[in-house]
């Protein structure tokens, strides 16, 4: 392995060295809670955050983004993908875009997400504040974070860095680091495996088992119990990590000439999803109930895509319990629920 | 900034979201709501498509939707697409006139599965707008006569005036290796064949059990003929449906179109029954 040791000392100046060097992207304070951002200043960097509003998947697939500029009828593509290092990432969030990466490489490239993301340098760190909704612990347990370029563990006295692509091994230029000894990787083991039993909620059954019995209650009367309640805002799409449903729409600019098409973030749980116009001005919403969409949702999570990748559609992050006013979106509650039926 | 970290400059030029030229060369209003347009691609290219594909067709600053091509890739000068104004990108694209450039994406999709069709009886039931891309299908048998058995085409508008492809309807009606049966829901007074509901074809006509069936039309209508398919006692894997759902990207990412874990564009929108049958979000 390609471990190695900087002294918390010497940590400072790594940062800014990079910071200098490349666009560094990582978790910052705003208010009393974290988001990704650019961070310009190596104090800005928060590795102690528990969870960030949004995820880190805004980095590859903008709220907004542009998938063609037109002038007239005449278009062009806009790819346009900048060198990026992402820092701090905590390991769900490594899953989640393990996954992304995944969904939008498949069958048809989009590089709208990958070009970005191909540019970008991930690198992981450990988990050092739970939050409050967390359930990573119990979730998707076989499923091994992978995509990332390095990853950073606080240990006594610094930090731990392990290497595992050219592109991680490429950030060593900015700092002072030393080849980690033994019980410095054994003592980062410790502390990402620590995390694990601590989350504060947590999920009763093994994955495989949650996805056959949670597609099997698709008649359930449970999710229009749950969805009793839903104003169907879609935050718990928003925030989540493994969500990437969008629209499209053209905008122009304000010359009327030219403009763009762009995808903006878009959720399952809103109302007018899957509805579809017919003749007349008539409409068919094939998700009409607050409690289909809410399924719909809960059955992606757990159910429909185990099969493409390998394991639950939800790393356990506690964003949508967090962001939904009703409090119904967290799954631990709804998956406990169904698997004791 | 351009990518200073790796070789992207060279790839990322490809972009699934980019359309390509088509011109123009025939437009009509087919009924009071639908026109059809007849194009080539402004490149020249030939047609690839297989019959029960579809494309998303835009303007730009308008929007893209989906619509099924309407005409067999046996015909391969032009093809035709039928578009029926419903709102705002379908109205925009109706603006548009002979000579005029329409941007599609495509083909996309899975389409008719020609091979399991070949060397079998065969019934088409559409319904409505159904009719356009089961036409691409239509043209083709007809095309390609020999390679199937008997043809049966069960057509259901709501009345004589929603009628689509008159010309093709009325070469239908005489020809001899073509079984065609039509209906409207609603008659008129010079309206002389059929009045009700598609499904009431089937008490008209004999459908053998080792048929090949194509379904299209509007949501409701599959259930009814889905039974009817039942009484006869055709197999689920030789029926297939031809299924409509929202789209935004026509490239299995958007999510829009899901039945539970199937993608209608990437999956369908040609479907086999056997395979969908027991997805609970599909009819
Ligand atoms: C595979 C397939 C083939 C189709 N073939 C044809 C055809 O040959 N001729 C034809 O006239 N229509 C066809 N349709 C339906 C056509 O796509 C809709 O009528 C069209 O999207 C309406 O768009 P709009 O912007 O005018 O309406 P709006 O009501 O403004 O729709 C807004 C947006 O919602 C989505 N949307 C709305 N209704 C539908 C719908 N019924 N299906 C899919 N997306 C929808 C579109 O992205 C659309 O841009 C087909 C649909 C599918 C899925
Ligand atoms: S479950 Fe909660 S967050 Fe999700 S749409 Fe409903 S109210 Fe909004
Ligand atoms: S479903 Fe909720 S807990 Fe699971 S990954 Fe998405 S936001 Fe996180
Ligand atoms: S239309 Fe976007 S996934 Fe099918």
């Amino acid at each position: 392995m390609n471990a190695f040791f900087i002294k918390e000392a010497d940590f400072t100046q790594f940062l800014g060295n990079m910071i200098g060097a490349r666009k560094v992207i990582g978790p910052k304070a705003r208010k009393n809670r974290f988001v990704f951002d650019q961070i310009r200043k190596p104090e800005d960097l928060r590795l102690d955050y528990d969870v960030t509003i949004l995820p880190p998947k805004k980095v590859f697939f903008p709220p907004r983004q542009e998938l063609i500029r037109f002038h007239g009828q005449k278009g062009s593509s806009c790819i346009q993908p900048e060198s990026t290092v992402l820092f701090g990432v905590h390991f769900y969030d490594i899953k989640a875009i393990d996954m992304t990466d995944h969904l939008f490489r498949e069958n048809n490239m989009d590089f709208n997400y990958l070009a970005q993301r191909e540019c970008t340098t991930l690198i992981g760190s450990n988990v050092q504040n739970i939050f409050k909704r967390a359930f990573f612990g119990s979730v998707g347990k076989g499923v091994a974070p992978k995509g990332h370029d390095g990853f950073t563990t606080k240990i006594s006295g610094g930090y731990l860095y392990e290497v595992y692509t050219a592109k991680g091994k490429d950030l060593l230029a900015y700092g002072t680091f030393i080849e980690a000894t033994e019980e410095q990787i054994n003592e980062a083991r410790e502390v990402n495996d620590s995390v694990m039993d601590k989350c504060p909620e947590k999920i009763n059954h093994d994955s495989l088992e949650i996805s056959e019995k949670v597609r099997s209650k698709f008649n359930s009367p449970v999710w229009e119990e749950f969805a009793h309640d839903c104003f169907s805002c879609g935050s718990c799409n928003l925030v989540c990590p493994t969500c990437y449903c969008f629209d499209v729409q053209d905008n122009w600019n304000v010359d009327q000439v030219t403009g763009s098409r762009d995808r903006t973030w878009d959720g399952c749980l809103l109302e007018d999803f899957s509805s579809c116009s017919l003749t007349g001005g008539s409409k068919e919403n094939f998700r009409e109930t607050r409690g289909s969409r809410y399924r719909h949702r809960i059955m992606r999570k757990t159910s429909y895509l185990t099969a493409k990748l390998g394991g639950p559609a939800c790393v356990g992050c506690g964003r949508c319990s967090s962001s939904c006013t009703a409090d119904i979106a967290d799954p631990v509650n709804v998956i406990n629920r169904l698997m004791e039926e | 900034m351009a990518c200073d970290n790796c070789s992207c400059s060279k790839v990322y030029n490809e972009n699934i979201f980019m359309p390509k030229e088509a011109v123009i060369v025939r437009a009509e209003m087919a009924t009071a709501s639908e026109k059809h347009f007849t194009l080539k691609w402004a490149d020249d290219s030939p047609n690839y498509f297989e019959p029960g594909q579809f494309v998303e067709a835009s303007l730009y600053g308008f929007g893209e939707i989906p619509i099924g091509y309407a005409s067999s890739p046996t015909r391969t000068k032009t093809f035709d697409l039928i578009i029926r104004a419903v709102g705002r990108v379908s109205n925009a694209l109706h603006k548009l006139e002979k000579g005029d450039t329409m941007l599609l994406r495509g083909p996309l999709g899975k389409g008719f599965p020609l091979d399991k069709l070949r060397g079998h009886n065969i019934l088409v039931v559409a319904g409505g707008i159904g009719l356009c891309p089961t036409r691409s299908l239509i043209q083709y048998i007809i095309d390609r006569r020999q390679e199937f058995k008997s043809f049966n085409l069960f057509y259901g508008a709501r009345s004589p005036d929603d009628q689509l492809f008159l010309d093709d309807l009325a070469s239908w009606r005489k020809a001899e290796d073509v079984n065609y049966h039509e209906t409207v829901d609603r008659g008129s007074d010079n309206w002389k064949g059929n009045v009700g509901v598609i499904t009431t074809l089937f008490q008209k006509t004999e459908i053998p059990n080792d048929t090949r069936v194509i379904i299209c039309g509007p949501p409701i209508m599959y259930k009814f003929v889905l039974m009817e398919i039942d009484k006869i006692g055709i197999p689920h894997e030789n029926v297939y449906v031809d299924l409509e759902r929202r789209m935004k990207c026509g490239v299995g990412k958007c999510g829009h179109c899901q039945i539970n874990d199937k993608y209608v564009c990437t999956d369908g929108p040609v479907f086999q029954y056997s395979q969908i049958e027991k997805l609970e979000e599909a009819f």
